[in-house]
């Protein structure tokens, strides 16, 4: 039963959730709207729930340990200050909770992002290897696009734009569809195993 | 410390990119078809028509979500269409919130009249879904927490049906969501300003008209500024770009030349 009851709720709101998708009836509507906008939260809150008290209890043992200790109480800190600001001076335009988000968080995110330019930089010289015909028709490819998204004045608008063009919107694309609809048919295919109780894996056990 | 050869791409990188972004050079680039379709689109709505933009963007995108969010505004409020702003993931909302109070001021917009701020709503798909249904059982307050029913321009705005268009500014895969579940479900115009790394995953949904248009990356934000006729950061960070990506292309080549080179070597010995 312990492993019956879930599978029997989770087929059903899959139905349900299936039906509303396509109902246009008032009844639908309503129940559709309920669901979306109410239940969806309270799961949502709780799933962020897990997350913050797994957070805190990680960095709690690991300053206990002694590991890694200041930055674990920044950690701590950083989680506790946002909230609390906000709950205290509010979130609009010029509170401490928008200065912090604007002058700590965004450039401490965007810094860390950057730092992605040089690993591509390093990456360039290190492992984009013509070692193969496909791999060289992939380096080709990469680099007229990083060209055409460039400024070489007439240049690349005469020579590389139309050739780029042509490889986003030929095999590009083609592939680019191919994974997209395999992708639908994936999902598909998984939502009505999960709904038929075929998938298990999520109960953690196997599928039949 | 040993200097190795990554050290010396790193060293090379942070050199071009300073000194590019200190050579104050705003190109005149040929706009694609993309960026102008996407203009045509916005100019071809009547004025005052009723937008809902979504920031759908992270803070680490922000180097390039904002120049492309700053052109859009610009051009939406200089058509004086009515904003409605809402942000799909978290660290958007602040970020949308500041952008569009920032060109309100340039354009002398109203808030409450001329542009309102939803604020946050978490699970996007739900979010979407119950937009379709009722925007205001969905958005009750704005995100100052003021009521629904006390923004004037809100009035008689039920859900998407109501609205011109949804523009998704977008640093990840929602402009998909917004396309399933939007387009999709409620017939909904989508477009997007985008991140460059997600232009092509998109490629086939413009193709196929179920994004309406699509403006993608710096280059694309730059060629928008161009349309709209006011240059700004998209066009000032242009040179830097292109700097960049030369310096990636001449480390690829530079790379496989010492690879052959060594491969041959290797070979004769």
């Amino acid at each position: 039963m312990r492993r019956r009851l879930p599978q029997i709720i989770c087929g059903l709101f899959g139905l349900v959730l299936l039906v509303l998708y396509f109902s246009s009836h008032a009844t639908a509507k309503t129940l559709n709207l309920l669901i979306l906008v109410e239940y969806y939260q309270i799961i949502f809150a709780f799933t962020l729930l897990v997350g913050v008290v797994s957070f805190v209890r990680v960095n709690l043992q690991s300053i206990e340990r002694g590991q890694d200790r200041p930055y674990r109480v920044i950690s701590l800190l950083g989680l506790a200050a946002m909230p609390v600001t906000a709950a205290l001076w509010g979130i609009g335009g010029g509170s401490p909770f928008m200065w912090l988000f604007g002058n700590v968080q965004v450039p401490l995110q965007s810094t860390v992002f950057a730092l992605l330019a040089f690993f591509v930089a390093s990456a360039s010289y290190r492992g984009f290897r013509a070692h193969s015909v496909p791999a060289a028709v992939l380096l080709v490819s990469a680099v007229l696009i990083l060209l055409s998204r460039s400024d070489l004045g007439g240049f690349v608008s005469t020579y590389i734009t139309p050739v780029a063009e042509w490889v986003r919107n030929n095999p590009s694309m083609s592939a680019r569809r191919a994974i997209l609809i395999g992708i639908g048919l994936g999902s598909l295919t998984t939502s009505l195993r999960v709904i038929l109780g075929i998938e298990r894996t999520w109960l953690g056990g196997e599928s039949r | 410390m040993k200097i190795a050869a990554r050290h010396y791409c790193f060293i090379g990188l942070a050199v071009v990119v300073v000194i590019a972004m200190l050579i104050d050079y705003r190109p005149e680039l040929e706009v694609s078809d993309e960026s102008r379709r996407m203009f045509e689109y916005l100019d071809s709505l009547p004025e005052g028509s009723l937008l809902l933009i979504s920031f759908d963007h992270e803070a680490s995108a922000m180097p390039e979500i904002r120049p492309l969010a700053l052109a859009l505004l610009r051009h939406a409020f200089a058509r004086r269409h009515r904003l409605i702003g809402i942000a799909l993931m978290a660290e958007g909302t602040g970020i949308g919130y500041g952008l569009m109070n920032q060109m309100a001021k340039e354009y002398n917009c109203e808030y409450g009249s001329d542009y309102v701020y939803l604020g946050f709503k978490p699970q996007y798909i739900a979010a979407i879904l119950s937009m379709g249904e009722s925007l205001p059982q969905t958005f009750p307050d704005d995100y100052t927490g003021r009521a629904w029913a006390d923004l004037s321009m809100l009035a008689g705005v039920r859900n998407y049906g109501d609205l011109a268009g949804v523009i998704s500014i977008a640093d990840g895969s929602m402009v998909m969501h917004w396309v399933e579940y939007g387009k999709g479900r409620y017939g909904v115009p989508v477009s997007a300003f985008v991140a460059a790394a997600m232009v092509t995953t998109f490629d086939p949904y413009l193709a196929s008209g179920q994004l309406t248009a699509m403006v993608g990356g710096l280059r694309g934000a730059a060629e928008y500024e161009q349309l709209i006729g006011r240059p700004g950061a998209g066009a000032r960070a242009m040179l830097a770009q292109t700097s960049m990506h030369i310096y990636v292309v001449a480390l690829i080549v530079i790379g496989n030349v010492v690879y052959f080179v060594g491969r041959r070597k290797g070979r004769g010995r």
